[in-house]
């Protein structure tokens, strides 16, 4: 009975993730789109629960659906995108993409019923069902010190330039 | 295995909890109500039942039979849905919080919590970063400039001081070494965290304060300016439930305070008497919601721009500081002895004090550079 | 006998032969300047002769001669006696020279001029209707022009006496008690006229920063129903973010046309009008318009009404800057706390109110040579309380609490600064203008009714930011305080009225300006009789009016956040604003 639950779960998870998906490309306006993609996040989030990461789970909401969408939100209201008119459709586009999407769905066909052990579990050791985000900590700090510095270095240098760039000119090399 | 009982327990605790705020709600605005008027020289409403009790359900019945109305040009899909997205996360912000330890009923052991989640801060963080949506939202859908404005306010404010929000909460869940609430406050036993993060705690009350766009930090309403803000133009039962939001997220946040850095459920005889719990967070939090309404009566409005300074200018890195502090006083005190936990408290109380002065030099910095 | 307006003993006419005449009409004072040398003659003026405050400007439609003439009246900001000056126009087309270059105080009223007189300023640079709504049909203030209920021109009308026959215009009009709108009038269509003319004297909506990028200006329509305009204000700004870049106010939906009532009615009918005025100082406008009368008419003012009058237009000063202070502090966001403690200040002054008027807020208490009631010794005993003790004790209160609150302090200082030349400029009055470092104060500088006894000092600071305009309120308070302690131990006994007081006051032919210092600034009532028992012109310098020619160039550059307390900060009322 757990299982069937976990299932019926996972499917209408599945379902909310393809419709969001969906609305997002599909929508005309763009903040119905970025609402969309935050209901996507969501269901997302929702897998990571049952695969027994509310860690990340908790860290998908917050960092996409919390602070980077807001941010997108506000880019949009504060340019009123919402009001452009769609850029003009470019006519090898949709030829392209219509040969890319084949070839995606041809690649997880092969995946899915060619190759039938499937992608193999990765092992990570100290995980279990029950992992305390300490012991998430551990990992990341002990095992994956490195990695996880270089990409706090990243970003910090992404910081700056950011900063760097709209910083307002000085005039006659004065102050402010 | 699911067991119904189990789930029985859950209905009835998220059943309580719901009716909690909502009886909350309505009884902190009268509460909000009679203090401001008694800070002002005035009665306040007294009139509907013994005291003006029964004043919140007298407003109620006037909002629920309100014209509704929806601006002609409005996106009609968002507007209604705001006002929900405002509400829910107010409200289910509230399941992790631990009211008590376990007792006894009807033979079973109950947790005093709808759910104690080893990630309970994180909940936390991510549930209070959605609370935007609706509030941005309406400003956007309602197609009104003060509106608009409104919203726009509030997501740059409550995107600025979620990050001053989230460093408090690395400060106490440094102290408690567990990002479960349950394990915070039992790591209180000993000593509440205030006494031990003292500056960490007036930057959480602070920041909570911006959070939940309570005065001085009421931009995103601010009324001389933006007539209401946000809710400019919604009516009746859409109002209030922006109204409801308001409150429930200042009862929400307050209990969140208590269980951070007031010791949560602990006080006098609580291991023999576990209802007791209960009790003490709703004194706790009384006592933290009357300083919020204390506030509201005495404190002008900081101008935006000077608050998304405060922001970022000074509480960002003065809990930085305290970051680095709490960190060092901890691997200190692991490796030379508990008593010098205490640096902690001193170091950052000293960080306070520079910081304060600081802001005080470059204020006076400025207007004498207006002379 | 008529006190002259201009007591100056210049002799303009030599200084400027073929411009100037002397106005040698019965009753009149001042000069006659030809319209074509206006501006020359009044850069002089203000120039050489140091006349650089123009404190009114406003016309009279001189029917029976077919003559429009404007008036102004000039002062000096070093104090003593001002200047009158005219130009006589032809009514078929009254064309001046806009003195705004000279005086840019004249701005406004100058506007109002062209609304409600029709009188053309050439060169004014943005000449429209300020008062009446655009699309209004011709200027009210005109004789020839009649209001729908006309009756007669002047009261009393002779449908409502003598043995009470009352015959009122409402019956007779065929829409009964209110004028309707036109049958083809469609509201649901109806395009306000004149937005666009508005929203064009504001600046480019667009603009490019110095990168290239196109810059979107907001406009927002502050008003007219907006919490924090103290009525129904408008204030179009454009925004940049939250910067302002320009804003133009908009007034007039308070607009009752007060000076076309004041001139159907006697002169005593007009008492309780000015109560209207500004609502919460109804005593200081008694008394601008009993002096005016009293001008006009010659009647001596007995010696204990004097000091009866004093301690009421400073018990009025008193009230008005606590709930000044109050309201600033609730725009800045304070939830009503310090609003409420000054309203209980203001209770007990108004109880004084009450009880020498019969009213708390309407008082019309002065009359012409006197006061309506006499001041019991057992009222006086409560108004030496207030003065004594309690009243000095709030000052200080107020003071402890607000003064040095960090949140007050870092919102209003430097913000809608004003530099003192821009003060005098814009004509700026009252407060506003001493806290940009103007020590201009009529009680001193020109002294009218029995300020010239009292031990005072003209409250001045320098800054001319917010702050300062809130903390001479605070300096005029206690200065107040002081004139009242003095007041009420030398207040003597004796009559409050001199001779017989009579409903119907004839006037000789002739004209008077009675100014004086009002909480809200200079309050001057320009009158013109023609010797019949009401006035022929009944015209009100209202300070919250003029004073709100500067608010553009004070938030221009500010937040949106700043209009608020800028505009709390200069002090405004609508029912004065608008009349």
């Amino acid at each position: 009975m757990a299982v069937d639950f976990e299932l019926i779960m996972f499917f209408i998870l599945a379902g909310v993730g393809i419709g969001t998906a969906a609305g997002m490309l599909l929508s005309r306006s763009a903040v119905y789109s970025a609402l969309f993609l935050v209901l996507n996040f969501g269901a997302v989030a929702g897998f990571y629960l049952f695969l027994n990461a509310p860690f990340i789970a908790m860290a998908q909401i917050t960092v996409y659906a919390g602070a980077i969408m807001v941010l997108f939100l506000f880019v949009i209201m504060l340019l009123g995108a919402e009001k452009l008119t769609p850029p003009e459709v470019l006519p090898w586009q949709r030829p392209l993409a219509v040969v890319l999407a084949g070839i995606l769905i041809l690649e997880a066909a092969y995946l899915l019923f060619l190759r039938t052990p499937g992608l193999g579990e990765i092992q990570m050791p100290g995980f279990g069902p029950d992992t305390s985000p300490a012991a998430i900590g551990a990992i990341l700090f002990g095992k994956y010190l490195l990695p996880f510095e270089i990409t706090s270095v990243l970003l910090l240098t992404a910081m700056v330039g950011a900063i760097v760039l709209v910083r307002p000119r000085k005039q006659g090399g004065g102050q402010e | 295995m699911i067991d119904l009982a189990l789930v029985l327990e859950w209905v009835i605790k998220s059943l309580v909890v719901i009716f909690m705020l909502l009886g909350g709600f309505a009884y902190l605005t009268w509460f909000e109500r009679r203090i401001l008027a008694r800070m002002q020289t005035r009665v306040g409403p007294n009139r509907a039942g013994w005291q003006g009790l029964l004043q919140p359900v007298a407003d109620a019945v006037k909002l629920v039979f309100k014209e509704e109305l929806i601006p002609a040009r409005a996106d009609k899909v968002i507007f209604v849905l705001a006002p929900i997205l405002t509400v829910v996360p107010a409200t289910v912000l509230a399941v992790v919080i631990p009211f008590g330890t376990q007792v006894i009923l009807f033979g079973r052991q109950v947790n005093l919590a709808v759910a104690d989640i080893n990630v309970g801060i994180l909940f936390l963080m991510a549930v209070a970063s959605v609370a935007v949506y609706g509030i941005v939202l309406a400003g956007w859908s309602s197609n009104n400039k003060f509106a608009l404005m409104g919203g726009m306010r509030s997501t740059a404010q409550m995107i600025s001081y979620e990050l001053a929000l989230g460093l408090s909460f690395v400060l106490v869940a440094l102290m408690a070494d567990s990002l479960q609430l349950s394990e915070i406050v039992e790591a209180q036993r000993t000593m509440w965290f205030v006494v031990l993060q003292p500056v960490g705690a007036i930057v959480f009350l602070i920041v909570t304060l911006a959070e939940v766009n309570r005065a001085p930090f009421d931009m995103p309403e601010a009324e001389q300016e933006l007539a209401a803000g946000f809710h400019s133009e919604y009516s009746g039962m859409k109002f209030a439930l922006f109204f409801m939001a308001e409150y429930q997220k200042m009862i929400v946040i307050s209990i969140i305070a208590v269980t951070l850095f007031f010791g949560g459920y602990l006080g006098p005889f609580i291991g023999r008497f576990p209802w007791l719990g209960p009790v003490y967070v709703l004194g706790k939090v009384v006592a933290l919601l009357f300083g919020m309404v204390w506030i509201r009566a005495t404190l002008p409005r900081i101008r935006y721009d000077r608050l998304m300074d405060l922001g970022w200018k000074v509480l960002l890195p003065l809990v930085l500081g305290l970051v680095l502090i709490t960190a060092t006083g901890i691997l200190l005190a692991d490796e030379f002895g508990n008593s010098l936990v205490w640096s902690i408290p001193v170091v950052s109380i000293l960080a306070g004090f520079l910081t304060v002065g600081l802001v005080d030099r470059s204020l006076r910095r400025k207007f004498n550079a207006l002379r | 006998m008529t006190i002259p307006v201009s007591t100056e003993t210049l002799d303009l006419a030599a200084k400027f032969p073929g411009i100037v005449t002397p106005d040698e009409r019965e009753g009149y004072s001042g000069w006659i300047v030809k319209a074509d040398e206006l501006a020359a003659f009044a850069a002089s003026l203000r120039d050489d002769l140091g006349y650089d405050f123009l404190s009114s400007v406003t016309g009279v439609d001189y029917l029976p001669e077919k003559k429009l003439e404007v008036v102004y009246h000039v002062y000096k900001t070093t104090g003593g006696p001002g200047l009158v000056f005219k130009v006589q126009l032809p009514r078929k087309k009254p064309e001046v020279p806009s003195l705004t270059p000279v005086y840019p105080g004249a701005d406004f009223q100058e506007r109002e001029a062209w609304d409600l007189l029709g009188i053309k300023f050439t060169g004014h640079p943005d000449l429209r209707r300020i008062l009446m709504w655009e699309g209004f049909e011709g200027h009210p203030l005109r004789k020839d022009w009649k209001e729908p209920f006309y009756e007669e021109d002047i009261k009393p009308y002779s449908s409502r006496w003598p043995e009470g026959k009352h015959s009122y215009a409402e019956d007779r009009n065929p829409f009964n008690d209110n004028v309707q709108f036109p049958k083809q009038f469609d509201p649901e269509k109806w395009v306000p006229e004149g937005d666009a003319a508005l929203y064009g004297a504001l600046a480019e909506y667009r603009t490019t920063d110095e990168d290239g990028l196109d810059t979107d200006h907001i406009v927002v329509n502050m008003g007219p129903q907006h919490p924090s305009t103290h009525g129904v204000f408008r204030a179009v700004i454009t925004l940049d973010g939250e910067d302002i870049v320009s804003m133009k106010p908009v007034m007039g939906y308070l607009h009752r046309n007060h000076e076309k009532i004041g001139e159907r009615n006697t002169y005593l009918h007009n008492m309780p009008y000015t109560d209207r005025l500004d609502y919460f100082c109804s005593m200081t406008n008694n008394h601008g318009y009993a002096l005016a009368v009293e001008k006009l008419t010659g009647i001596e003012v007995p010696e204990r009404t004097e000091y009866i009058r004093v301690i009421m237009d400073e018990l009025t000063r008193i009230q008005n800057h606590f709930i000044l202070i109050g309201m600033l502090l609730n725009d800045l966001g304070a939830y009503f706390t310090p609003a409420l403690y000054a309203f209980e200040e203001r209770e007990l002054i108004l109880d004084i109110f009450e009880a020498v008027a019969g009213s708390r807020m309407m008082c019309n208490y002065f009359r012409f040579g006197g006061v309506a009631r006499d001041v019991t010794p057992e009222i006086l005993e409560k108004v030496s309380a207030l003065a004594f003790d309690r009243l000095p004790r709030k000052a200080d209160e107020f003071d402890r609490l607000l003064t040095e609150n960090e949140i007050l302090v870092s919102r209003c200082k430097g913000v809608g600064r004003l530099s003192s030349e821009d003060a005098i400029k814009y004509s700026m009055s009252g407060p506003s203008l001493r806290a940009s470092g103007v020590p201009y104060d009529i009680r001193k500088a020109d002294p009218y009714s029995i300020y010239d006894r009292f031990d005072f000092d003209v409250a001045v600071r320098y800054n001319g930011d917010t702050y300062d305009r809130y903390l001479i309120r605070l300096d005029e308070i206690r200065q107040s305080l002081r004139i009242l302690q003095q007041a009420i131990r030398q207040i003597p006994e004796g009559p409050i009225q001199t001779g017989k007081s009579t409903y119907l006051t004839k006037t000789p032919a002739g004209e008077s300006y009675g100014r004086i210092e009002a909480p809200k600034g200079e309050l001057g009532y320009y009158l013109v009789s023609n010797g019949t028992g009401n006035p022929w012109r009944y015209h009100v310098r209202a300070p919250s009016f003029i004073n709100i020619t500067a608010l553009e160039s004070m938030v221009v550059g500010g937040k949106i956040a700043d209009f608020v307390i800028v505009f709390g900060g200069i002090d405004v009322v609508l029912g004065e604003m608008d009349r």
